[in-house]
């Protein structure tokens, strides 16, 4: 019997640990490589609290984290304080059909996909804003604390109820019995015996409130913006290790919120000498009182505090991630700086609220929903010529731009903006191939294109994981029309596609960092300002540029809003001027390491030694010498595509996909299908043994 | 135990979901009495321990204390205190904070506190447990511990709801002699609230048995006891043979085939009645001399006694006694007139004191309590 079970508890143990490692293993990778003196995420090249130290320096990941922390303790303790109270009265409630009918209520909520509680919530500020006429939008601190709040509230009631039903209904008697009034014996014996509940449901209000990202996506409006949030954006580029160094530190907060409030679930006893203790010590009750009620004071007004006094005007900035020179690394804080020159200049204070996406859709549905506003965004030349077409953007003033003279003239008066009143370029990239030089033979990379079918390198091979982009590669490597609206040029590419699959490694996007930086794969199409980036890490790394590639411009444009007045207008064209002005260009353009339109930067020199620090041939990749630009971006530039292109182009995509993981997709199946036979078989036998053992009642 | 009266319930009537719980109680308790509400659960005993305590209002009726209507005044402002059936101690606070609790709220100096929780915890015995957290007492130290905290706020009247039903029988014989201690040190009047009819007999100054949502009879222990007024008081309060029986005349009853002569008078001259005799009433004697004969059917050894079942014409009879017979065996029987009480029939008549279907076990269980469901 003994060594039964000892080797059950072997069996055991070795569960446990297996659970936890999958568990916490990835996190405390995660925090190692906060540590990591590079910026690889691949390799530990030294101890170091260098991202640590940016993070406190640059501010913004700070600044989010400040909001996500006051926003998850104010939406704790409101939604805590209305839970409570709550849960009280649903447990008082006298009829049960009532009381059962209420916790079913609050508890949809939780059951509730957060997409569904996300738009509900901006559908309903959107429609207060527009049955009380209001001229501005009503997101942003107040509807994102409203909206925490409302998902809060039913993991209180949850945290609490239980314990309320547990207490001794005596208790209560037998307070009334020793002279309490009823409200004495709910802050007398009542609160006591359900704080380990109030507590624990406080700290999950915490904990949800500070990850959550789709709520708050919908409802946080455009003046700040939560971690979550900030870190979803920075999908344009690879996410930069000091995020590792925030989210070690939100975990190891949350982690001791879990520890302390498993402390005070779990032992009544514990909570119960803390409050003897407190009790015992009148005045440390008090001090410890006032410094919670102090701390919490000055939390609430931090934001009051921090914000710079009342501007008088306020600058919508929408941008995609990490895609502004914002003071880490020790850079130029651009919207610092405009701030600064234009307080300076016009003697008036100008609050620039900046905002980031992750992608041109994200931010057109955003736009087009109408419930947040923006003055400037910052999209693709396909998303301008689409929102210039439906009227959403603004024409610019250029009597206000006069750096727009500073702009190549390759890339003014291009399909999207043919008339040029629309946009003003901000960078321009081009893609090509990236290889491992160390792996890769110089004589083949001559093929171009058909590098990337190459048997000889079969299995290191990335492609894209998005349609527009691998069929763009298929389709530059036979010289075909990105753009053409013929099936069979599609069928072509996709054939193209279909041959290469076998020798994929993987379909990729962000995880292209990684894989090329570490040498797990050879080949990989991306663009030239990534390359960059990836070649910091691994100098092995090599940017070869076809002839046939796609180029892109990212303009910035005005939005339209007809609400907004002339002054704003005209802060909105002085802004895209001091972006163009040489000091901002640069520093800009030395964090995107794309291409920059603007004479000023291309012949700065400290841009040109930065530039060469970094690849002795960066000029050069990013500006090829002789290159025709305009020839070469009307050529093979991708075009929006029309509806039924975009719907072929998917279907084909999906087919590839499908086919490329036809055995795992069809081995998942059978698994499913076994999982699910298993589920109803036992269903079916314990209903029927049911059924059986009934009859003999 | 004067006769001025402190509580007087006047025609209260209770019902939960249309289900009668008290049907017209009428109940007088005087001060520096120790009254017992005794009967079987859903008798309504608990309720009216807490219309009393001020937790129920009744539906009909008056409670008067000092002669004053209360019937509207909260628990918190009557002059009541109460010991739980689970004693009810606040968790969150130890010994001394739950006995100072009343005190607090009255907001006495701390040295008042002080002397007034050592005089209660040297009244309960538990000096030096005033740091003891109150969960890791032992049920009767917590019982204890409720019962200095009720007391500590000297109140006219001191409930007290089954407090001796979870704990085992010898800590509950300690603790009945000690509540009897208590009762008479502090003048207080005590209201108890049990099933057990035992400790209902060696505590009270006066009985009060209950069954239906009614009282059955008001007494001392001695004349509950022995003079039950029907046939459920008979029961109830230890063991009983209830048979049927015909009053001849006064003082003289014929039952089991046989005319006896007896002590009771007062029922017209033919009248159906029914007859109680105690099991340990009844003497052994040799079948020459004896009133009755029987078959012994059962020999049960319960220590300093048998409990035999004799069958006398088709009657089950119980019979405590120290002599040794056998099951088969004839014995017969003899009863003396002063033993057997004779009662007026009633809506319990007929459904007690048959021992033919009778078994300790069967007779714990229906004892059971269920006063939760009042």
């Amino acid at each position: 019997m003994t060594r039964v079970k000892s080797k059950n508890s072997a069996i055991s143990k070795i569960y446990a640990i297996l659970i936890y490692v999958i568990l916490y293993f990835p996190i405390a990778v995660m925090i190692l490589f906060s540590f990591n003196d590079s910026k690889s995420m691949t390799n530990f090249t030294g101890f170091s609290l260098r991202w640590y130290r940016e993070l406190f320096n640059s501010g913004k990941a700070f600044e989010a984290l400040k909001y996500s922390l006051l926003i998850a303790v104010l939406s704790a303790l409101i939604s805590t304080v209305i839970g409570t109270l709550a849960a009280y009265g649903i447990f008082h409630m006298r009829s049960k059909a009532l009381k059962r009918t209420v916790q079913s209520v609050t508890d949809i909520p939780m059951m509730n996909p957060d997409i569904v509680t996300g738009i509900s919530m901006l559908l309903l500020f959107a429609f207060i804003q527009v049955i009380f006429g209001l001229q501005k939008s009503l997101l942003g601190f107040g509807t994102l604390l409203i909206a925490h709040i409302t998902f809060n509230v039913p993991y209180v009631i949850l945290s609490v109820l239980p314990k309320l039903k547990q207490m001794d209904k005596s208790l209560v008697e037998a307070a009334l019995d020793l002279g309490c009034t009823p409200a004495q014996s709910f802050f007398k014996v009542e609160f006591p015996m359900i704080t380990p509940g109030i507590i624990s449901g406080a700290i999950m209000a915490f904990t949800l409130s500070l990850d959550d990202f789709v709520i708050s996506n919908f409802t946080i409006g455009n003046t700040f913006e939560t971690l979550p949030i900030m870190i979803y954006s920075m999908t344009k580029r690879e996410v930069t290790p000091d995020m590792n160094a925030i989210c070690s530190i939100v975990f190891v907060v949350i982690f001791a919120l879990l520890l302390l409030s498993n402390i005070f679930d779990g032992s009544r006893s514990a909570a119960a000498s803390i409050t003897e203790k407190l009790r015992k010590n009148s005045k440390v009750t008090a001090i410890v009182a006032g410094c919670v009620a102090a701390v919490l004071l000055v939390g609430s007004t931090l934001l009051f505090i921090f914000a710079p006094p009342p501007a008088e005007l306020t600058l919508n900035i929408y941008n995609w991630g990490e895609y502004i020179s914002d003071g880490s690394d020790d850079s130029f804080d651009v919207i610092e700086g405009f701030e600064e020159w234009y307080e300076e200049t016009y003697g008036k204070k100008v609050k620039v609220n900046y905002t980031t996406y992750s992608s041109n859709e994200d931010m057109y549905n955003k736009i087009s929903s109408g419930a947040t506003e923006y003055d400037i965004i910052i999209p693709s030349d396909y998303m301008i010529a689409k929102m210039a077409s439906e009227g959403m953007l603004e024409k610019l003033d250029f009597s206000l731009i006069p750096n727009y003279k500073y702009i190549n003239d390759d890339l003014k008066g291009l399909y999207y903006d043919p008339d040029e009143c629309y946009s003003v370029p901000y960078t321009y990239g081009v893609f090509g191939i990236i290889y491992n030089s160390a792996k890769v033979d110089e004589a083949d990379v001559e093929a171009g294109w058909d590098l990337m079918t190459n048997p000889k390198y079969s299995g290191k091979i990335l492609q894209y994981n998005n349609p527009r982009d691998a069929f763009g590669v298929a389709m530059y490597a036979q010289n075909l029309d990105v753009n053409s609206k013929d099936r069979a040029v599609w069928q072509q590419a996709f054939d193209w596609l279909a041959k290469q699959k076998p020798m994929v490694q993987s379909y990729v996007m962000d995880e292209i960092y990684n894989k090329m930086e570490s040498g797990e794969a050879y080949i990989s199409s991306y663009y030239a300002g990534d390359f960059l980036f990836m070649y910091e890490n691994n100098e092995d790394l090599a940017f070869y540029q076809p002839e046939a590639v796609n180029y892109f411009i990212d303009a910035m444009c005005i939005t339209k809003k007809p609400t907004r007045d002339a002054e704003t207008y005209e802060l909105c064209n002085l802004f895209i001027n001091y972006m163009l002005s040489e000091e901002a260009a640069v520093a800009n353009a030395e964090m995107l390491c794309y291409a920059s339109p603007n004479s000023l930067v291309i012949e700065n020199e400290e841009y040109i030694e930065y530039m060469s620090d970094i690849h002795e041939d960066a000029m050069d990749i990013l500006y090829p010498e002789g290159l025709d630009f305009k020839a070469k971006y009307e050529q093979y530039a991708y075009l929006g595509l029309d509806a039924e292109t975009n719907k072929l182009m998917n279907s084909l995509w999906s087919q590839l996909k499908v086919s490329a993981e036809e055995d795992e997709v069809e081995i998942t199946n059978y698994i499913s299908l076994g999982i699910l036979a298993v589920i109803a078989g036992t269903a079916v036998f314990f209903f029927i043994r049911k059924k059986k053992r009934a009859k003999y009642y | 135990m004067n006769n001025e009266k402190l509580i007087e319930l006047r025609s209260i009537s209770k019902s939960y979901d249309g289900e009668k719980v008290l049907r017209s109680i009428d109940l007088d308790i005087h001060k520096k009495e120790f009254v017992t509400l005794l009967g079987p659960s859903g008798c309504g005993k608990t309720t009216t321990l807490r219309i009393i305590a001020g937790f129920e209002n009744p539906d009909e009726g008056e409670v008067i204390f000092e002669g004053k209507k209360i019937n509207e005044i909260p628990p918190y402002k009557r002059h009541i205190n109460t010991v739980f059936q689970r004693y009810a101690l606040f968790p969150n606070l130890n010994v001394y904070e739950n006995i100072a609790f009343g005190l607090r709220l009255k907001k006495l100096s701390d040295e008042e506190i002080k002397q007034r929780v050592s005089e209660m915890l040297a009244l309960v015995n538990l000096k030096g447990f005033e740091k003891r957290d109150v969960t890791s007492l032992s049920g009767g130290q917590q019982q204890r511990v409720a019962i200095a905290r009720a007391l500590i706020n000297k109140p006219e009247v001191l409930l007290l709801d089954e407090p001796l039903g979870a704990l085992d029988l010898k800590l509950r014989k300690d603790m009945q002699v000690e509540l009897k201690r208590m009762q008479r040190q502090t003048g207080i009047t005590f209201v108890y609230v049990t099933h057990d009819q035992e400790e209902a007999l060696s505590m009270s100054d006066t009985v009060v048995v209950m069954a239906n949502g009614e009282i059955q009879q008001i007494g001392t222990p001695e004349k509950i006891y022995n003079e039950p007024e029907n046939a459920f008081v008979a029961d109830f309060i230890g063991e009983s043979n209830i048979v049927n029986g015909t009053m001849i005349k006064d003082y003289l009853v014929s039952f089991a085939g046989q005319t006896f002569t007896c002590e009771d008078a007062g029922f017209a001259p033919g009248e159906p009645v029914d007859v109680v005799v105690r099991p340990e009433d009844i003497d052994i004697v040799p079948v020459e001399n004896c009133m009755l004969t029987g078959k012994v059917t059962s020999v049960t050894f319960k220590g300093d006694y048998y409990e035999i079942i004799v069958d006398i014409d088709n009657f089950k009879w119980m019979i405590e006694t120290t002599d040794r017979v056998k099951p088969g065996q004839t014995i017969g029987i003899s009863i003396d007139p002063y033993e057997i009480q004779v009662m007026k029939k009633s809506e319990f008549s007929g459904m007690f004191g048959d021992y033919s279907t009778f078994s300790d076990e069967m007779e714990h269980l229906s004892e059971l309590p269920a006063e939760d469901a009042e």
